[in-house]
């Protein structure tokens, strides 16, 4: 669970950082934040769950 | 082909350089200067965050030091200049000697890669914020 939490923690910093800087309007910065957030926690659990698998 | 066009190209003011800087080394001033209270907190306080986080995590600082030898010393350099980007924080860091020990009793706590994770995220963060507030002082960004 402390590693779930860690993640999240860093999609959020990451997310509020590239929502802010990448976009023109207040609207797509709070999409394109939510975009990267939700992108980082999925690619984050798929990659997890092949590692998982992974022998060595 | 495309011709380039030299007029237009236009030369970045002085203060942009300077609260550019100022946001490297304080991060969120750059444009907590310009009045973008907002966005200053939003970025500084991610940046902010990420490192004391990295450090109460325990992660590791990086610097080129006497320790290693050889070309070893190179492989410290890219992680070094991600958590320059952390400015402030980092010389602060470095100054009170919290974050540089390199001893396997900090290596081998259970969260000593992430928060070394969160310590380079930061400075990385950081390096955009500022190019962020260059832009936005030099007019090339609303």
């Amino acid at each position: 669970m402390r590693h779930f939490l860690v993640m999240t923690a860093f999609a959020l910093a990451a997310a509020v950082v590239f929502g802010t800087v990448a976009k023109d309007t207040n609207r797509d910065r709070v999409l394109y934040g939510l975009k990267v957030f939700a992108e980082f926690l999925v690619i984050g659990l798929v990659l997890g769950w092949i590692l998982y698998f992974l022998p060595f | 082909m495309t011709r380039v066009d030299n007029d237009s190209e236009e030369k970045a003011p002085a203060r942009a350089w300077a609260l550019g800087t100022a946001g490297w080394f304080v991060p969120g001033l750059g444009h907590l200067l310009q009045g973008r209270f907002v966005r200053g907190l939003l970025l500084g306080g991610a940046v902010w965050i990420c490192f004391i986080a990295g450090l109460w995590m325990g992660g590791h600082l990086f610097t080129v030091g006497a320790n290693e030898q050889g070309t070893s010393v190179l492989l410290q350099v890219p992680p070094m200049i991600a958590n320059l980007g952390s400015g402030l924080l980092y010389v602060g860091a470095w100054f009170l000697g919290i974050g540089f020990a390199d001893d396997p009793v900090h290596a081998a706590r259970a969260t000593y890669e992430y928060g070394t994770t969160f310590l380079l995220i930061a400075g990385l963060l950081n390096y955009l914020c500022m190019l962020d507030a260059f832009d936005i002082s030099a007019g090339r960004k609303s």
